[in-house]
């Protein structure tokens, strides 16, 4: 209890010497703030370094050499970032990717948007959980067999095309359905649809129903309340789950393997044929480095019109 | 005669709670008046100002606004506009979009030019004080400035009926004292009927043409502050309605309209009362604390108690005396101006107290 408690006045302490001049004992209170403060910093930092800043630094080293036969030779070119701009396929794959990465994004927030928006609005606590279970359970299966079971609703042997045949609809089964985009966006929305839900439900959550019934009470219609009150303050939450979904659809290797065709591989694919079969590391990390800093630019621009859109209660 | 709004039988209780929220409410308000909700939390005072809203539909009884019954029309319906606690404004508008919100909706389409409802906004904006502050977020006002900006939203579409609901709870003090004044002004100017709902006494003495006291779901009593305060009808009342002294006695004689009581410490009081039956009855008497006074003046008009000083409390203007009375018969705190009669703890002292200032309730 002590312990909660101490940080919190250091903190007040040395924010007062800060602003009035330093005392001897508000310097002292500094530098037992600091020493705890590395103490509790240490492991984050450690595992900070090990995994995030050495993997980098390893990355970066990678990609500034080049492969001779099947053996690393060290260097410091910009060769490989240059072919991935000039030689077929990278950008290309790398465009249609983001395409997919766009389309997965767009999908995914137009079925998670109603949903949210019942779960915040019009979902008892009761609903909400089994709402919360239903989007939660399909997780403890594996990825592999979801988008394998797509495989099998979209095939020429699936559900929808023995539907149809079974309807009368059609009289020979389909292809369009599978091995496309559309089956390798509406398979990656399957599967990433559950964060659009969060992100836009944690938004949506934080309008108080008295927002809606002071617009109620002034006489304003179900659209205009959520066109003028609800929609404005859920462009975070849609933002935030567009995001998500986006980087997930785009760096995905399974989907467009399982369900996509001979023309839907995606840049991940590209990526572990570097490291595979074609065993070129260097190429594989500069690949690696773009896609990083692509996402650091759009976590960014992505940061600021969310803090632009956010609104304060 | 109806009244303005009736509140006839209203009865309701929330799911599949046994104990019903309001449980039985009539209440008739006139037009122009400004009349509070009082009492405890869970009394139902929010359910009963949100069943005149139109947010809660009553399970039984009926609510009529100026000859309409209106029991379960929409909230829009109603010429009434609702204040609430939280303020309520849109975090996604600026203070003069917000005031602006109900002359900008598809159903006022045509009524007023845009030209016209900026100047109206800036009308209603400088009525509350706020001419500077349009153009700001509603996270950049201070919480008394954010009540404001609901007040304008709430009156700028000219609602004959004005409805809060505890609006001043999250402010402090001063702040709230303020904002009485202008609310109490505000109504003055628009001769509009507010409904207003608070737990704080203090408040609702201040503000009140007529005060209505609740109790778990029920009204127990309906009067000008004057009335509640100094003939409360019930001990509950009279505790909640400010400081009050109450002692039991029992009712020796009623002679005409004066009662003779007997107190456990063997004093007898002499009380005004109209009901000769509680001849005999055990009763209770409330004095309230700025009533009655340290010393005898001695004049047999009053009466007189006696006890020992148990308690005393600097409180600025006055001091606060605790008197505890002989043989159990309870303890009575007295206010005394700290410029008048003092005492010591353990003094014995003389109380005299107004027979008028006595009031008999049922036990
Ligand atoms: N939405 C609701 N669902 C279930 N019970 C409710 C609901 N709203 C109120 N109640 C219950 O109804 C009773 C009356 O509540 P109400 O809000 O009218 O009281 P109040 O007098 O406004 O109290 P407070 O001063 O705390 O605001 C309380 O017992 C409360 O628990
Ligand atoms: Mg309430």
């Amino acid at each position: 209890m002590e312990d909660a408690a101490t940080p919190v006045m250091t903190t007040a302490s040395v924010a007062v010497a800060e602003s009035t001049g330093i005392s001897p004992g508000a310097l002292k209170a500094k530098k037992i703030e600091r020493a705890r403060m590395l103490f509790w910093l240490l492991p984050p930092a450690a595992w900070f370094f090990v995994f995030m800043i050495l993997p980098y630094c390893m990355l970066f080293y990678y990609s500034l050499g080049s492969v001779d036969y099947v053996v690393f030779k060290p260097g410091l070119s910009l060769a490989n970032f240059v072919r991935v701009f000039t030689t077929e396929p990278y950008l290309s794959v790398m465009l249609k990717s983001a395409k997919i990465g766009i389309y997965t994004a767009i999908l995914s927030s137009i079925i998670a948007y109603p949903l949210a928006f019942y779960l915040a609005f019009h979902a008892s606590e009761a609903i909400k959980r089994y709402v919360y279970l239903l989007v939660i359970v399909p997780w403890w299966a594996s990825y592999l067999v979801k988008a394998y079971a797509w495989k099998t609703i979209l095939g020429t042997g699936g559900l929808i095309n023995a539907s149809l045949l079974g309807l009368g609809v059609i009289d020979h089964p389909l292809t369009l359905f599978l091995y496309n985009e559309f089956s390798v966006t509406l398979t990656l929305a399957y599967i990433f649809t559950p964060f659009a839900v969060l992100s836009i439900y944690a938004q949506l959550e934080r309008v108080p129903t008295s927002l809606i019934e002071v617009a109620l009470d002034q006489g304003a219609t179900r659209m205009e309340i959520f066109r003028k009150i609800v929609l404005p303050i859920s462009i975070p939450g849609i933002i935030a789950g567009g995001v998500i979904t986006f980087s997930l659809g785009f760096g995905d290797f399974v989907a467009p393997a399982l369900v996509g065709g001979a023309d839907s591989i995606m840049i991940s694919n590209i990526v572990i044929n570097l490291l595979g079969a074609a065993y070129d590391w260097p190429m594989a990390a500069a690949i690696g480095l773009i896609i990083i800093a692509l996402g650091l630019g759009l976590i960014t621009l992505a940061h600021r019109l969310e803090h632009q859109f956010q609104v304060r209660f | 005669m109806a009244a303005y709004i009736d509140l006839i039988g209203i009865r309701k209780s929330y799911g599949a709670s046994p104990v019903a929220a309001v449980d039985g409410v009539d209440l008739s308000i006139q037009k122009g008046e400004f009349v509070t909700l009082l009492g405890s939390s869970g009394c139902g005072k929010t359910t009963t100002l949100r069943c005149i809203a139109g947010f809660e539909m009553p399970d039984t009884g009926t609510i009529r606004f100026s000859g309409e019954d209106i029991t379960y029309s929409q909230p829009s319906e109603r010429d009434m506009r609702m204040v609430f606690q939280d303020f309520a404004l849109f975090p996604n508008m600026t203070i003069s979009e917000n005031v602006a919100f109900g002359l900008r909706l598809k159903k006022m389409r045509g009524r007023y030019s845009e030209a016209q409802i900026r100047a109206r906004v800036e009308e209603y904006l400088s009525l509350v004080q706020l001419a500077d502050h349009g153009k700001k977020m509603p996270h950049q006002l201070s919480g008394g400035q954010k009540q404001r900006t609901a007040l304008a939203r709430a009156l700028i579409t000219d609602p004959a009926v004005v409805l809060f609901d505890e609006p001043l709870a999250s402010l402090d003090a001063n702040l709230r004292k303020a904002m009485q004044v202008e609310i109490k002004r505000l109504h003055r100017q628009f001769n509009k009927t507010f409904i207003y709902v608070t737990h704080d006494q203090e408040e609702a003495m201040a503000m009140s043409d007529r005060i209505v006291v609740m109790n778990k779901g029920r009204i127990v009593q309906s009067g000008s502050p004057e009335e509640v305060y100094s003939q409360p009808n019930s001990k509950f009342v009279a505790n909640f309605i400010d400081r009050a002294n109450i002692l039991t006695g029992i009712v020796e004689t009623v002679d005409g309209s004066t009662a003779k009581i007997r107190l456990a410490s063997g004093a007898t009081l002499s009380a005004p009362t109209n009901d000769a039956t509680i001849s005999g009855k055990t009763v209770g008497v409330m004095i309230r604390v700025d009533r009655v006074s340290l010393g005898e003046d001695g004049s047999d008009q009053r009466n007189i108690l006696r006890g020992i000083v148990a308690e005393r409390l600097f409180l600025g203007a006055k001091n606060e005396y605790v008197i505890e009375l002989a043989d159990g018969a309870g303890r009575i705190s007295v206010h005394e101006r700290t410029a008048g009669a003092q005492a010591s703890i353990g003094d014995v002292v003389p109380l005299c107290v107004l027979p008028d200032d006595i009031r008999v309730l049922a036990a």
